[in-house]
C-alpha cells in the first residue's frame, strides 16, 4: 500500500503542493489529471524523491518517511525508497550509450548487484513483455519514440518496484505512436500492477484508472472513480476544467 | 640545396627523431596523463558543492590560465632553487606541463559533464543509483565522448608546447636542433627540420583523434 499525508512542496516562494493526502491499495491504478501547473508532476516526482517534500509523510510498502524542510533524509532511506518505485519520464531519458537491453540491465547490475547474465535474462523477459524482443541490441537513437518509451517502461520494472510512476508518458510522442505505449500500460494495469499515472489522455485515464484524482493549484480538487469525477462532480472548478478540455 | 646542406639535413634526421621519440613524446605523454588526473579531480571538485576545495580549484585554474607557460617553467626550474627546491629539468618540465594541462582540461571536463542533460541524472537516480554510481556509469561515459575532440586538441598543443622545455635546458627535440645548429650554423635548415617533425607527430595524433571520435560515435544519432 502507498500513502501520502499532508505533502507540502515549495520552490522558493512558489507553493506547488499545499497538503496533499491520498492512499492507493496494492494492485490498483491511480491516475492524476489537472491543468498544467497544478502540481501533478511534482506530486509524482515526490513518490521516488526526485523532489524532496518540505513537509508531510510518505509510505510505500512498509517504508515510512517523514519530511520537514530543515531535516535531511538519510541517504539509505532515499536509495531504498527509489528502488520501491520505478519512474517513466515524459522524455524517456534512456541511457544513450547503452543498448535497449543494457538500459534494462544497468540498474539491476549497479544497484541490485545481480550478475550481468541474470540481469540480461530478466531484461530480455521484460523487453518481450513490452513487445521489443527483436530490439534488445538496438541503441536508443535507432528506436522510434514509442519504442524508446517502451524500453523505459521495461527499465522502470527491472528492480521489481512496488509501484510504477508515469509522468505524462505519451506527451512527447508523435500521435501515431501514442497507442502502442498506452496498450502496454493498459496491459500492465490488467496484470494488477500498482501504478500512478499523470496524463492528459482523458479517454485512457477514464479506462485505466481505479481512482482518478483531479488536481489544481497544489491541492486535490476531486477524487473517486472515473465516473464519480468525470460525470458526477458538482465542484464548479472541476466542471470548468472538464469543459475546457472537452472544447479542445 | 648544395651537397653540404643536404648532408647536414640527412645527418640530423636520426638524432632529431631520436630526441623526439625518446624525450619529446614521453614528456608530453607523462604530463598529459598526470594532467588529466589533475583535471578530473579539479573538475569534480568544482562541480561538487564542496565550498573550500571548490575555491582552491578555482584559484588554481585562475592562476595557471592567467600566467604564461614559459614563465611558469622558469619559476619552477630557475626560481625554486632560491627557495631551496632544486629540480632536474625533466621533473620541472613535467610539473609545469601537468599543472597547465590540469587547469585547461579541467574546464573542458567540467563543461562536458555539465553538457549531459539533467534527465540522465534523474533516470540514474530513479533506478536507485547513488551520485557516484550515476557519475561513473551514466554521466562520465557520455561526457568522455563530448570531451574527446577538445582534449585531443589539448594534447596536440602540449606536444608543441614541450619545445618550451628547451628553455629550461631539457634536451628534447627542439633543444637538439639548437645544439646541431650551434655546430653547423644552419638555423633555417635545422629549425625547419624540427618543425617538420612536430608536423608529423601532430598529423599522426589527428588521425588517432578521428579514430577515437568514430569509436565513441557509435551510439550517437545521425
Amino acid at each position: 500500500m502507498i500513502e501520502v499525508r499532508g505533502l507540502h512542496k515549495s520552490f522558493g516562494q512558489l507553493q506547488v503542493l499545499k497538503g496533499v493526502s491520498l492512499r492507493l491499495e496494492h494492485g490498483k491504478v491511480l491516475v492524476i489529471i489537472g491543468p498544467s501547473g497544478s502540481g501533478k508532476t511534482t506530486l509524482l516526482r515526490c513518490f521516488n524523491l526526485l523532489e524532496i517534500p518540505d513537509g508531510g509523510s510518505l509510505s510505500i510498502a512498509g517504508l515510512e518517511l517523514s519530511f520537514a524542510g530543515n531535516v535531511k533524509l538519510a541517504r539509505k532511506d532515499i536509495l531504498s525508497l527509489r528502488q520501491k518505485s520505478g519512474m517513466v519520464f515524459q522524455s524517456y531519458n534512456l541511457f544513450p550509450h547503452m543498448t535497449a537491453l543494457g538500459n534494462v540491465a544497468e540498474g539491476q547490475i549497479t544497484v541490485q548487484k545481480r550478475s550481468r547474465k541474470e540481469a540480461e535474462k530478466r531484461g530480455e523477459v521484460l523487453l518481450a513483455k513490452v513487445g521489443l524482443s527483436d530490439k534488445t541490441g538496438a541503441y536508443p537513437h535507432q528506436l522510434s519514440g514509442g519504442q524508446q518509451q517502451r524500453v523505459a517502461i521495461a527499465r522502470a520494472m527491472a528492480a521489481e518496484p512496488e509501484v510504477l510512476l508515469f509522468d505524462e508518458p505519451t506527451s512527447a510522442l508523435d500521435p501515431e505512436l501514442v497507442s502502442e505505449v498506452l496498450k502496454v500500460i493498459r496491459q500492465l494495469a490488467a496484470e494488477g500492477r500498482t501504478m500512478i499515472i499523470v496524463t492528459h489522455e482523458m479517454r485512457f485515464a477514464a479506462d485505466v484508472a481505479d481512482t482518478l484524482i483531479l488536481m489544481d493549484q497544489g491541492v486535490i480538487l476531486e477524487q473517486g472513480t472515473p465516473q464519480q469525477v468525470l460525470e458526477q462532480s458538482e465542484n464548479p472548478r472541476v466542471r470548468q476544467f472538464l469543459n475546457r478540455i472537452k472544447g479542445e | 640545396m648544395d651537397d653540404r646542406k643536404l648532408q647536414i639535413f640527412l645527418d640530423s634526421l636520426l638524432p632529431l627523431l631520436k630526441a623526439g621519440v625518446a624525450y619529446t613524446i614521453p614528456l608530453a605523454l607523462i604530463s598529459f596523463i598526470l594532467g588529466l588526473l589533475l583535471a578530473v579531480a579539479t573538475a569534480l571538485v568544482r562541480i561538487s558543492a564542496w565550498r573550500i576545495p571548490g575555491l582552491i580549484a578555482r584559484f588554481y585554474v585562475w592562476l595557471i590560465r592567467g600566467t604564461p607557460l614559459l614563465v611558469q617553467l622558469f619559476i619552477i626550474f630557475y626560481g625554486l632553487p632560491a627557495a631551496g627546491i632544486v629540480l632536474d629539468p625533466f621533473t620541472a618540465a613535467v610539473i609545469g606541463f601537468t599543472l597547465s594541462v590540469g587547469a585547461y582540461s579541467s574546464e573542458i571536463i567540467r563543461a562536458a559533464v555539465l553538457s549531459v542533460p539533467k534527465g540522465q541524472w534523474e533516470a540514474a537516480y530513479s533506478v536507485g543509483m547513488t551520485r557516484v554510481q550515476a557519475l561513473r556509469r551514466i554521466i562520465v561515459p557520455q561526457a568522455v565522448r563530448v570531451s574527446v575532440p577538445p582534449l585531443s586538441n589539448s594534447f596536440i598543443s602540449l606536444v608543441k608546447d614541450t619545445s618550451l622545455a628547451a628553455g629550461i635546458t631539457y634536451v628534447e627535440m627542439f633543444r637538439t636542433a639548437q645544439q646541431i645548429t650551434a655546430t653547423t650554423y644552419e638555423p633555417l635548415l635545422l629549425y625547419c627540420e624540427a618543425a617538420l617533425y612536430y608536423l608529423l607527430f601532430c598529423s599522426v595524433l589527428s588521425v588517432v583523434q578521428s579514430r577515437l571520435e568514430k569509436r565513441f560515435d557509435r551510439y550517437s544519432a545521425g
